[in-house]
C-alpha cells in the first residue's frame, strides 16, 4: 500500500516538469538571444511522459507511475517576423523568431494543471484508505 | 476455536474485499499517473469478475461448513491470482472503454474519477464493517474473562 502514494507523486512531479516547461516557452516567446548574447532564438520545449517510475523508492513504485522520459527541443519551432529594423534581420529585413503560441501552451498549462489535480485527489484517495487499514490496527 | 474466530462471519470476505480494493486503488492511480502518457492504454480489475469469484467463495463455505466460519477457498481467475504471504494479488486486465486520443491514449477521465471514489468508498465501508465485526468479538471475549 505504501508504494501506492508512490504513483501519485510521480504523476505529480511529471506534470509539476510539464508546467514548468510550458512557463518557460511562454516567458521565451521574444527571447533571441542565448545567455551568451548571440543571436539564437529560444527554441519551444516540448515534455514526454513514459510509463515507470525510476526514482521511486518502492518496487511497485518503479513498476508503476509516471516519469519524464525526455524534454524535446523543437530545432523547426521558428517563424519569420518581418523587422527590418532588427540587428538580426535577414537581407530582406525577416528575423527568425520562436514560434510559440500562447493559446497553444495555455492550453496545455490547463491541461496540465488538472491532470495534477486528479494525482492529489489519487493521492488523498490513497491517504484515507491507508489511514483505514492503520485504524484497524489500533 | 480460536480460527473459528479469527474467521468467523462476514470477516474473510471483507478482508478480501479490502485486499481487492486497495491494490484497484493502485491500479487507477496508475492509470490517472499517465493520463498525459503516449500510447499509455488502460486497465483495470473487474468489478464484476471479483463479485462472482468472492459469491462463489462464500457459496462454497456456506456449503461446507454452514456459512458462519471457515477460510474462503476461491478460485484464481485471470485477474485474481493467489500470491504466497500476501493473499490475494490482482493483475489488471480489463481494458477501460475511453476513445483513443491523438496520443493514442484511451484516458477517460470522469470514469476513472469515478472508479477511483467507488474503490475507496468500498474499502471504506469494508475497513468499518470489520472493525465493528472485530469489536463484537472484542466484547464477546470481554465477556468471558
Amino acid at each position: 500500500m505504501w508504494g501506492s502514494l508512490d504513483i501519485s507523486t510521480s504523476g505529480m512531479i511529471a506534470q509539476r516538469t510539464r508546467l514548468d516547461v510550458i512557463a518557460a516557452n511562454l516567458a521565451n516567446r521574444d527571447t533571441l538571444v542565448n545567455a551568451k548574447g548571440e543571436y539564437d532564438p529560444f527554441r519551444k520545449r516540448i515534455v514526454h511522459f513514459a510509463s515507470g517510475d525510476p526514482a521511486a523508492a518502492s518496487p511497485a513504485g518503479r513498476r508503476l507511475g509516471v516519469h519524464v522520459a525526455a524534454i524535446e527541443i523543437d530545432e523547426n519551432a521558428l517563424r519569420k517576423k518581418h523587422d527590418p529594423d532588427s540587428p538580426f534581420a535577414d537581407a530582406n529585413g525577416y528575423v527568425d523568431v520562436p514560434d510559440i503560441d500562447g493559446v497553444t501552451e495555455q492550453v496545455n498549462a490547463m491541461a496540465a494543471a488538472r491532470a495534477y489535480e486528479a494525482n492529489v485527489v489519487a493521492a488523498e484517495a490513497i491517504k484515507s484508505t491507508m489511514a483505514q487499514a492503520l485504524r484497524l490496527l489500533a | 476455536m480460536i480460527a473459528q474466530l479469527t474467521n468467523a462471519g462476514a470477516l474473510p470476505s471483507l478482508e478480501m474485499t479490502m485486499r481487492f480494493a486497495a491494490q484497484r486503488q493502485r491500479i487507477i492511480a496508475h492509470n490517472i499517473a499517465n493520463f498525459d502518457t503516449p500510447e499509455f492504454v488502460q486497465k483495470d480489475a473487474s468489478v464484476e469478475g471479483f463479485r462472482a469469484t468472492l459469491d462463489r467463495a462464500i457459496a462454497q463455505r456456506r456449503r461446507r461448513t454452514g456459512g458462519m466460519h471457515g477460510e474462503l477457498a476461491w478460485r484464481e481467475t485471470r485477474e485474481l491470482r493467489h500470491a504466497p504471504g500476501r493473499g490475494l494479488e490482482v493483475v489488471p486486465g480489463t481494458p477501460v472503454g475511453g476513445v483513443l486520443a491523438h496520443d493514442r491514449n484511451n484516458r477517460d477521465l470522469e470514469r476513472t474519477m469515478q472508479d477511483l471514489a467507488e474503490t475507496t468508498a468500498a474499502f471504506r465501508v469494508a475497513a468499518d464493517l470489520y472493525r465493528a465485526h472485530r469489536d463484537v468479538i472484542h466484547s464477546a471475549i470481554a465477556e468471558r474473562v
